[in-house]
Order: C-alpha cells, then structure tokens, then sequence
C-alpha cells in the first residue's frame, strides 16, 4: 500500500473538478480534496516514520485549510448573494458587464 | 487489509463528490471522503490527526450543507444509475493504483518525539500564533458578510 501514490490520486482527481467544473460549489469541493490529499500525503509519512512533528504539523495545517475554506465559503456567498450567479463562466460575465456599465456612466 | 478498504473507499467517495450533478449529492460524498480519511489516518497510528480531521470535517460539511442548498440551483439534470455505476467502477479501479504500485518505502524512526512533545515542546510559539491566524480569518469572514444598513449605503 503506497499513500504516496493514493494522495496523487486523489490530487488528480480534485485538480480534474478544478479545471471541468463550472460550478462554485464544486469548484470548492475540488480544492477541499487537494487539501485532503496534501494532508493524506503529510500525515502518512508522519505516521509511518513514527516521528510526532509530522502530526503535531499536521494539526496546527488542519486549522489553516479550514480557514482557507472559511474565506473561500465566504467570498462564495457574497458572489452568489451580489450576483446571484453560481457558475464561473457567468460570474465573468457580470464582470464584463459592470465594467461596460462603468464605461457608459463614465 | 483494512487500510486498502479504506483507501478504495476514499477514491470512490472522491470521484462522486466530483462526478455527482446535483451540489447536495456532492457535499454528501464530501463527507463520506472525509470519514474515509479520517479512519485511514487513525487505523495508520495518527489517531489524534484522525480525531482532529472528523471535528475539522464535520465542521465544515454542516457549513457547506446550509449554503449547499443557497448556492445550488434546481437543475433537471441528474445523475442515471448508469453514470452513478460508471463512476464508481472507475474510482474502484483507481483505488487499486497504490495497492499494486509502490515508489516509495518510508524507514522508520525508533528516535522521534511523540506527538505532545513535538506540539507542546517544539512548536508552542506556533500554536500561539495558530490562535491568531483564526481571529484574524474570523474578522476576515465577517467583514466579506457584513452588509452595510440604510439601503446598502
């Protein structure tokens, strides 16, 4: 069983909803699972070398993650409350949009 | 045994939280992820992390599961069976990539320090400083949310 090659797995399979998925939600989920693969990667290695920083590193990047992910969830509502758009396709759209309605104001 | 059943697991959860069409679906195969994850990391002797990754998910996926429904619209697409079982052979499939292929063998340490030495002993400072990082997000979050009164101005 190499965890190595299970965190690249599971590394390919979040930067593959990154790049194919449109959708903000799923683009948050993609993110959430290359950071699950980092995490499988750093706390495998730790756990089977028997040293403890590895851990005790692991736990003070679990808070960081989940506060990337605050501020990722965050900025998502604003988008979709402002905007009311949720698909990145759409959301460059808007910004093409108020940036002409800048233009024609100006 | 247990730990490529896990690990099968945590692919196949993986690929339908990609896969699955409808945001809700996803979120729950979110969680099925993290489950997997956090029993592969306390079946490994990173019981703690395990511990800590269960809290940090459940945490998370509640919060996704409220804005879940917000952000997702009403679509009628939807998964078919057929799709659903395609999906899932190929994350099976694709669990059986570390099973059966090794690039890397750790060696193993007799001389480490344990997990309370190193977090409590080496890395206090940081711990400390950790505190900080998630006031500061914190205040972060709620200035991105706070909405202005009178109208928005």
């Amino acid at each position: 069983m190499d965890f190595v090659i299970l965190s690249l797995v599971l590394l390919a399979i979040g930067v593959y909803g990154l790049l194919t998925k449109r959708h903000l939600l799923k683009v948050f989920v993609s993110v959430e699972l290359i950071a699950t693969a980092a995490t499988l990667n750093f706390v495998m290695l730790a756990a089977s070398t028997g040293v403890g920083v590895g851990e005790a590193f692991l736990v003070l990047a679990f808070s960081t993650d989940t506060a990337v992910s605050a501020v990722i969830l965050a900025l998502l509502i604003v988008v979709n409350k402002k905007y009311g758009v949720s698909d990145i396709g759409e959301l460059g759209k808007v910004k093409e949009s108020t940036e002409e309605e800048s233009e024609v104001e100006a | 045994m247990i730990l490529e059943v896990l690990s099968a697991g945590l692919v196949i959860t993986a690929c339908l939280a990609i896969f699955l069409d409808e945001a809700v679906y996803s979120v729950v195969a979110l969680a099925g992820t993290f489950l997997f994850a956090a029993l592969l990391y306390a079946e490994s002797g990173a019981i703690i992390v395990g511990v800590f990754q269960f809290a940090v998910g459940a945490g998370t996926l509640a919060i996704l599961f409220l804005s879940g429904e917000m952000l997702s619209e009403r679509t009628l697409k939807k998964t078919t069976t057929k799709n659903l079982v395609m999906v899932v052979i190929a994350g099976a499939l694709l669990s059986l990539l570390p099973i059966f292929l090794s690039i890397f063998t750790p060696e193993v340490s007799t001389s480490g320090v344990s997990f309370g030495e190193a977090l409590w002993n080496l890395r206090a400072g940081d711990v400390v400083l950790q505190g900080l990082v998630i006031m500061t997000v914190a205040m972060g979050v709620a200035i991105i949310l706070h909405e202005k009164r009178n109208g928005g101005k």
